[in-house]
């Protein structure tokens, strides 16, 4: 019992628990190698795109944690201030996420106003998507306290200007087959790793119901 | 000598004084469990202190009897669930079993 009782250690222990489960790493993972298959889709089903590239990720998020996560660990609430983290994050989603999206369409359109897209050779766009998905994702990886999604912030803030040079030399869509393709296959097979873990260390009680005691 | 052993004795009766249901270690990692969010269920509990189903009901019927703990029964969807909850009382009491065991060591 000469062990310090480290409060603040044992909350964030139980809050990163609940990340053990890889479910996010696969959720970007699919999001990256969607962007990196976007331009072949695009070719294929024209606009439809969008409803096979966006989907994904959140349902993989919100399904996974149901099925898989829930029924192994259990459920916890947190206090006040991780909820406050919560909203925050959510507050500034709905406004970041909007004007990037705007800012990808009007790039994907060529219908940015002025001359702004022929600024700097035409990185403009693309360096200001990139800074915005890195500030967008650092925030959120500062407000909910989880630190690979600085890596995501990182892989999709570099990845759109790289695949914007890469264009220049090889041409779509081997450009973000390079870029968004390989990290996001990386992604995808470290969360599958991590599940494939965490199944095993975690399995479904077998009394159904533990929780109903 | 003589004082040494006063001093010994009055750190002895202070120690005496220490909650035994909190002091309990597998009770302890529980609290203190709790005592760090909102709500949590059965199983998330036993994720996080490694005991077994046995082991952790016994031990939350002890604390619930002591009213550290309470039970709020829920419904997720159609089945019933249960959620673990620390009370007022509980914060109180693992707050002074933490000071208690502190002053404790310090003086040591």
């Amino acid at each position: 019992m000469t062990e310090k009782i480290d409060l603040r250690e044992i909350e964030k222990k139980s809050y990163r628990f609940t990340f053990k489960d890889g479910i996010y790493d696969i959720a970007y993972g699919t999001l990256l190698l969607s962007f990196a298959l976007a331009p072949i889709l695009r070719e294929i089903i024209y606009l439809w795109y969008i409803i096979i590239v966006i989907p994904p990720a959140p349902l993989i998020i919100i399904l996974g944690k149901r099925l898989i996560t829930v029924p192994r660990i259990g459920i916890v609430k947190f206090d006040k201030k991780r909820t406050k983290s919560m909203k925050k994050m959510i507050f500034l989603s709905a406004v970041l996420v909007p004007i990037t999206i705007l800012i990808l369409i009007l790039t994907i359109t060529n219908i940015f106003p002025g001359d702004i897209g022929s600024l700097m050779n035409g990185y403009t766009i693309p360096i200001v998507a990139g800074i915005f998905a890195i500030i967008l994702l650092s925030i959120g990886a500062y407000l909910l306290d989880f630190p690979n999604m600085y890596l995501y912030g990182a892989i999709i803030g570099l990845g759109i200007p790289i695949t914007e040079i890469l264009q220049r030399y090889i041409g779509s869509p081997t450009d973000g087959i390079i870029t968004f393709g390989i990290s996001g296959l990386i992604l995808l097979i470290f969360g599958l790793y991590n599940l494939s873990k965490f199944i095993q260390k975690y399995p479904i009680p077998k009394s159904g119901l533990i929780n109903e005691k | 000598m003589k004082n040494n052993n006063t001093k010994s004795k009055k750190e002895l009766k202070k120690i005496k004084t220490v909650d035994k249901i909190i002091h309990e270690p597998a009770r302890l990692n529980i609290m203190a469990h709790l005592y760090v969010v909102e709500s949590a269920d059965f199983l998330f509990i036993m994720r996080q202190t490694d005991l077994t189903f046995g082991n952790l009901s016994a031990h939350m019927s002890k604390l619930e009897e002591a009213g550290y703990i309470e039970i709020i029964k829920e419904f997720i969807g159609k089945k019933p669930h249960t959620m673990l909850k620390i009370t007022d009382k509980g914060k109180q009491e693992f707050d002074d079993y933490r000071k208690k065991m502190k002053q404790f060591f310090n003086e040591l």
